[in-house]
């Protein structure tokens, strides 16, 4: 029996030897071609180039099976995407796996885990810093500086070094960072207007107002149905609901109380200045507790949805009319609200840069311009292939050459967001402009790396109509055009707040991790979520948060400060 | 049994019988509820309106399934998993059953053969590993990595199952047939297994609903959703996704694609299957079960 | 009577298991060693620097490790408890049915959630329990205040506990059942001769007859003392509720997979391996000495 046994183990072993030749068999370069010659030197080269001989380039790719956007006959490997990229650069595009957006992150991280790497795919912030570490990541440094475009260079020298420093790891960059606008970093507070207007009252200014204005919303029925069945504010749903953004995720953080929190002058979950230099995490600050504090008054009265954290999904009670107040960013034309009004065409959801804080200001915090990130791996042969996909991405934006109705622009493999960073703002007061008279489309034909800027004033009287100084939603005909009236809705009532008010933004001192981080921030965020969740919705006491303060300096939180005291150094 | 008319033994008959179908009635009514749902129109049932009967009675979302090839794709891939994994299931655990259930002075390796089961059914190197193995097989997108790796974490049990009822038949059989000069194999196709049709219809019964069932691995080594089983395939249809992660256009489609009653239908359809084979199996599966595991 | 040529026959059936077990179960535990290394992904196991125990310090400085562990033992532990509770006295008012055409239906009916997956169940148990779901509306009409359930950690085990034996329970009769039958009508007959009522009956007679099936099943369940369900809590949770609902199993698949903390999630996974093989072997040789049983 005993050497039955040995011959097994045998077996087993030489199995596993087996395994590890493949898998390491599998990553051994592709013949090196003439064009990564070239990236050995440093002169620019053509950034929309076609290849002479095909290229081809397996990607990780968010593909929605319940997306039907696409044309029949078409699909997420045939399209006009794709057909574009074969055409004009001789690229021909794998899929290495596909995902829903559900399952993506977890996707990547096999990919990652198990060093079975697509030739590039699009990864977050703490992903980039992994597979940087793990030694995955071809170094882009002579790509961006040789191919990128100079609308895709002028749109990253914009963040002032903040989307190349995303990047950038030991002066080598490791990824392509996307940008996108400010905008989206800054929580103001959408609110039904017309259950305002019928209750003969004013949008909330400071804390008591929203408390005031809230409780009106939960127990006058404003939707006059009879039933007391609103909600005032919107809460997280759950699952990833997050009450504020923090400085990983930064921007768009939809029912969230980023702009609650600011009124109390704080900000869990970014790292701020403590007055002398030195880094301090927001959410360890008596102001947060201020903040929750306010918030679990809030919620014990009933004025915060009761299934806030719970819920499945948010948007359902916005787009239901059964909600109030929330907070999110400006494009909610793309959220909940196209389905909001067209449930509904008198629901006037009005956006507002409240509340204030005790100074009466509006302080919002921002967001890093870059969250998204081309990467290429190590081995693959031609490294500057995404690169030029990114530029003819950008190129035929901004030319119009791909229609939205044959599916969506999330069919371009590899797709980052280039936005300029102040597109919202600009576009907002380039449509007045034109609405006012005081100038025409022919005076923006310059301003190209604004890609939607003509589509957006060709259309925007289509539909909207005179009063031009009132934004109101019976001024609108999106029955016209709902996909023109989901931007320019998002653009002007989402926009003006930013545009119109004066606001100090409050910046996070990092929005990358340090290197403890990688294995001790989860857990430490885990307990800050919990607690604080538990702290609003009125299951732990207030005065726990100290205790949280205490167990997450002791837990690793110290040390990480230290860190990120260091990385500010530099 | 004997049974006094008493009217207090009557009482509590009648008490026994209201809680009895009162119990039984909770395991019917959610998937009543389920039903409902997915007859009722898409307002009523994201407005909470539905409870018993359908609000707006349609059948939209049945119809609209219908088109849905990918639905049906993941289906196929359900029925074929379930097919090849019970079979080898079947085949192996008869095999394997019937030397582990000889005596320890029979086969003398049994103990040591069994131990190294147990070791295999508790212990495991986590997905990475399995996923490293999957794809050096080249499985990757195959319904082989399902039935295979599923059926591997499942066989241990089933043996053991097999292997208890084996050892309750009378030794009387065996002895008779080896002592007419019949080997091993003869011994197990023709005395043991017209014998262990209950407990092999219950570890084939095991085997379909763990196939049916299981979805975590369809996430795992089927790299295109296209490839994914059925439940898979409803699981993510029901989790819900990060907005901060994604671009606006991204969410916009998102959102535009949720949809309660067609999650139902899909959900009503998924249980169908099961529903229809297990009354049939259940006679055996009494028998197997319960002469699998409890010797008296 | 062991005849050794029969040996290489044994051998030669047992082949295919093992050999499957050897590719989908022991070769993948290659990748146990990641608990003693820092892993780089870009290295590979073969390649990573050692680390020692540094990972199993950590894991015991960390309160989530001992959180997740705890609740896993508080959840199982329940479970077990309600699982060998509730079907015996389901099986006992089972028994006292007269009517065959109601009990067979009752049992029909009542297997029926066992066989459905948890992602089909775990969604339609998140819509009844909702805030507007059909719980609430219930327990509006007696006067209740509507309540979140998925939401509260201190309710959050007993929902998970609850719903699992809702599923269970009906199969888990099956064994009790058989055992009744097992008893000898005789005895029943004798003691309503010497005048004893239904309720002794159920004390003297009936419970004696299956005490060594509820033993055999107690000890039994020992091995699953670390299992306490990750499909179905994995359907269920939400971060709400990870401070009491958060297990062993759901634990490491985030942390393992999600969170890209590999090192640490095999570690953990691995410690609870040992534990459960502790654990089985305890109950192997219990069921032996108590019962003289042998559990495979």
């Amino acid at each position: 029996m005993k050497r039955k046994v040995k011959a097994a183990c045998v077996v087993a072993l030489s199995a596993v030897l087996a395994l590890g030749a493949c898998s390491s068999g599998s990553e051994t370069a592709t013949e090196p071609t003439t064009e990564e010659e070239q990236t050995q030197s440093t002169e620019p080269a053509d950034p929309y180039g076609s290849y002479e001989e095909p290229m081809t380039i397996s990607i990780g790719m968010q593909v929605d099976p319940t997306d039907k956007d696409l044309p029949t006959g078409d699909t997420p490997l045939d399209n006009q995407y794709t057909r574009q990229i074969e055409e004009a650069l001789n690229i021909k595009v794998e899929h290495a796996f596909t995902a829903s957006a559900a399952n993506m992150r977890q996707k990547i991280s096999l990919a990652i885990a198990s060093n079975d790497l697509p030739d590039a795919m699009v990864v977050n912030a703490v992903e980039l810093r992994q597979m940087v570490a793990a030694g995955q990541l071809a170094d882009l440094t002579q790509v961006y500086e040789r191919y990128a475009s100079p609308e895709i260079k002028d749109i990253i020298d914009k963040t002032d070094g903040a989307a190349l420093k995303s990047v950038t790891f030991d002066g080598k960059m490791y990824a392509i960072p996307g940008v996108q606008a400010d905008a989206d970093g800054i929580h103001i507070m959408w609110i039904r207007q017309d259950w305002l207007d019928k209750l003969g009252l004013e949008p909330p200014k400071s804390m008591e107002e929203l408390a005031t204005v809230a409780r009106a919303f939960v127990e006058e029925d404003p939707d006059g149905n009879g039933s007391a069945d609103t909600i005032g504010i919107s809460g997280p749903q759950s699952g990833d609901g997050k009450m504020y953004a923090n400085f990983l995720e930064s921007k768009n953080n939809l029912y969230g109380f980023d702009a609650i929190f600011s009124a109390y002058g704080a900000f869990p979950g970014y790292w701020l200045d403590d007055g002398s230099g030195k880094p301090v995490y927001g959410s360890t600050l008596p102001e947060t507790k201020e903040a929750l504090s306010g918030l679990r008054d809030l919620y014990a009265q009933g004025l915060i949805d009761p299934e806030m954290a719970v819920r499945e999904a948010s948007d359902e009670p916005i787009i239901n009319g059964k909600s109030g107040i929330f907070f999110a960013p400006w494009w909610m034309g793309y959220g909940p609200l196209t389905n909001a009004v067209k449930n509904d065409p008198e629901a006037n959801w009005q956006a507002y840069a409240l509340p204030l804080d005790a100074d009466g200001a509006f302080r919002p915090h921002a967001a890093t311009p870059s969250t998204e990130f081309v990467v290429v791996r190590k081995d693959y042969a031609n490294p500057e292939v995404p690169m030029k996909m990114l530029n003819n991405l950008f190129k035929n934006e901004m030319e119009n050459t791909f229609d939205p109705s044959k599916g969506g622009p999330g069919f371009y493999p590899l797709r980052v967001v280039f936005a300029p960073s102040d597109e919202i703002e600009f576009t907002n007061k380039a449509i007045k402009e034109v609405l006012a008279g005081t100038k025409t489309k022919e005076d923006y034909v310059n301003d190209r790396p604004y890609k939607l800027l003509p589509s957006d004033l060709e259309n925007i009287t289509k539909i909207k109509q005179e009063p031009y100084d009132d934004w109101s939603i019976g001024t609108w005909t999106p029955d016209a055009d709902w996909g023109a009236w989901t931007r320019a809705y998002s653009i002007m009532v989402g926009g003006n707040p930013i545009v119109d008010t004066e606001m100090e933004r409050i910046n996070s001192l990092i929005y990358e991790q340090t290197p403890l981080m990688e294995s001790r921030w989860v857990n430490l965020k885990k307990m800050e979520d919990e607690m604080f969740l538990k702290i609003v919705m009125g299951v732990a006491p207030v005065d726990s948060f100290d205790q949280f303060v205490e167990d997450w300096k002791r837990q690793g939180g110290e040390q990480i400060t230290n860190e990120v005291a260091e990385a500010i150094q530099q | 049994m004997i049974r006094d008319r008493t009217w207090g033994s009557r009482l509590t008959d009648i008490v026994i019988l209201v809680v009895l179908i009162s119990i039984t009635l909770t395991c019917i009514l959610p998937i009543w509820y389920t039903l409902a749902l997915s007859l009722s129109s898409n307002s009523a049932a994201a407005a909470g309106q539905v409870w018993l009967w359908p609000v707006g009675f349609n059948f939209n979302a049945y119809t609209q399934i219908l088109k849905d090839t990918q639905f049906f794709g993941s289906f196929w891939i359900s029925i074929q998993r379930v097919a090849l994994g019970a079979a080898l299931n079947f085949v192996v655990v008869l095999l394997m059953a019937y030397p582990l259930s000889r005596t320890d002075r029979q086969f003398k390796a049994r103990g040591v053969l069994m131990w190294i089961l147990v070791f295999c059914m508790l212990f495991n190197g986590g997905l990475i590993p399995l996923y490293l193995t999957v794809k050096g097989l080249g499985m990757l997108n195959s319904v082989w990595a399902l039935v295979l790796v599923g059926g591997a974490q499942t066989l241990v049990f089933n043996v053991i199952l097999t292997v208890n009822f084996f050892r309750n038949l009378p030794k009387e059989l065996d002895e008779a047939a080896l002592v007419d000069g019949a080997g091993p194999w003869y011994s197990l196709f023709r005395i043991y297994l017209p014998l262990a049709v209950p407990v092999l219809a219950t570890i084939t019964l095991f085997s379909i609903v763990y196939h049916w069932n299981e979805f975590l691995y369809g996430l795992i080594f089927m790299t295109r959703e296209q490839y994914y089983p059925l439940q898979t395939y409803i699981q993510q249809l029901v989790v819900s996704v990060d907005p901060a992660t994604m671009s606006e256009d991204q969410y916009r489609r998102l959102s535009e694609l949720s949809n309660r009653t067609l999650d139902a239908a899909k959900i009503f359809i998924a249980m169908l299957p099961i529903m229809v084979v297990y009354p049939f199996l259940q006679r055996y599966f009494i028998h197997g079960i319960t002469l699998g595991s409890v010797k008296e | 009577m062991r005849i050794k040529s029969f040996d290489k026959h044994y051998y030669l059936m047992l082949l295919p298991g093992y050999l499957w077990l050897i590719v989908f179960s022991i070769v993948p535990m290659f990748g146990i060693a990641i608990a003693f290394q820092y892993f780089n992904p870009g290295k590979g196991i073969f390649h990573s620097e050692w680390a020692g125990l540094e990972h199993f310090r950590y894991m015991f400085v960390l309160k989530d490790t001992r959180d997740v562990f705890f609740n896993t033992l508080i959840i199982a532990v329940l479970k077990i408890i309600a699982h060998l509770v509730v079907p015996l006295v389901f099986a006992l008012m089972l028994n006292e049915l007269r009517k065959l055409v109601v009990k067979r239906w009752i049992q029909t009916v009542v297997y029926l959630p066992h066989f459905l997956s948890w992602v089909i169940l775990g969604g339609i148990i998140l819509d009844l329990f909702s805030y507007n779901g059909p719980v609430n509306q219930l327990g509006a009409m007696f006067g209740f205040k509507p309540t979140l359930f998925f939401a509260q950690a201190e309710l959050f085990p007993w929902l998970v506990v609850g719903s699992d034996v809702w599923k269970e329970f009906g199969f888990n009769t099956i064994i009790y059942l058989a055992a009744l039958t097992g008893i000898n009508p005789a005895l029943y007959e004798a003691a309503g001769m010497d005048g004893a009522g239904r309720w002794k009956s159920l004390w003297h007679i009936t419970l004696p007859g299956i005490r060594t099936t509820a033993v055999l099943l107690a000890v039994l369940s020992l091995g699953n003392v670390l299992n306490a369900g990750f499909d179905q809590i994995f359907n269920l949770y939400n971060p709400l509720v990870y401070s009491t609902g958060d297990i062993i199993d759901t634990w490491v698949y985030r942390t393992g997979l999600l969170n890209l903390q590999y090192e640490l999630a095999t570690a953990v996974g691995l410690l609870k391996s040992v534990i459960g093989f502790i654990l089985i072997s305890v109950s192997y040789f219990l069921a032996y000495r108590l019962i003289n049983y042998r559990i495979f």
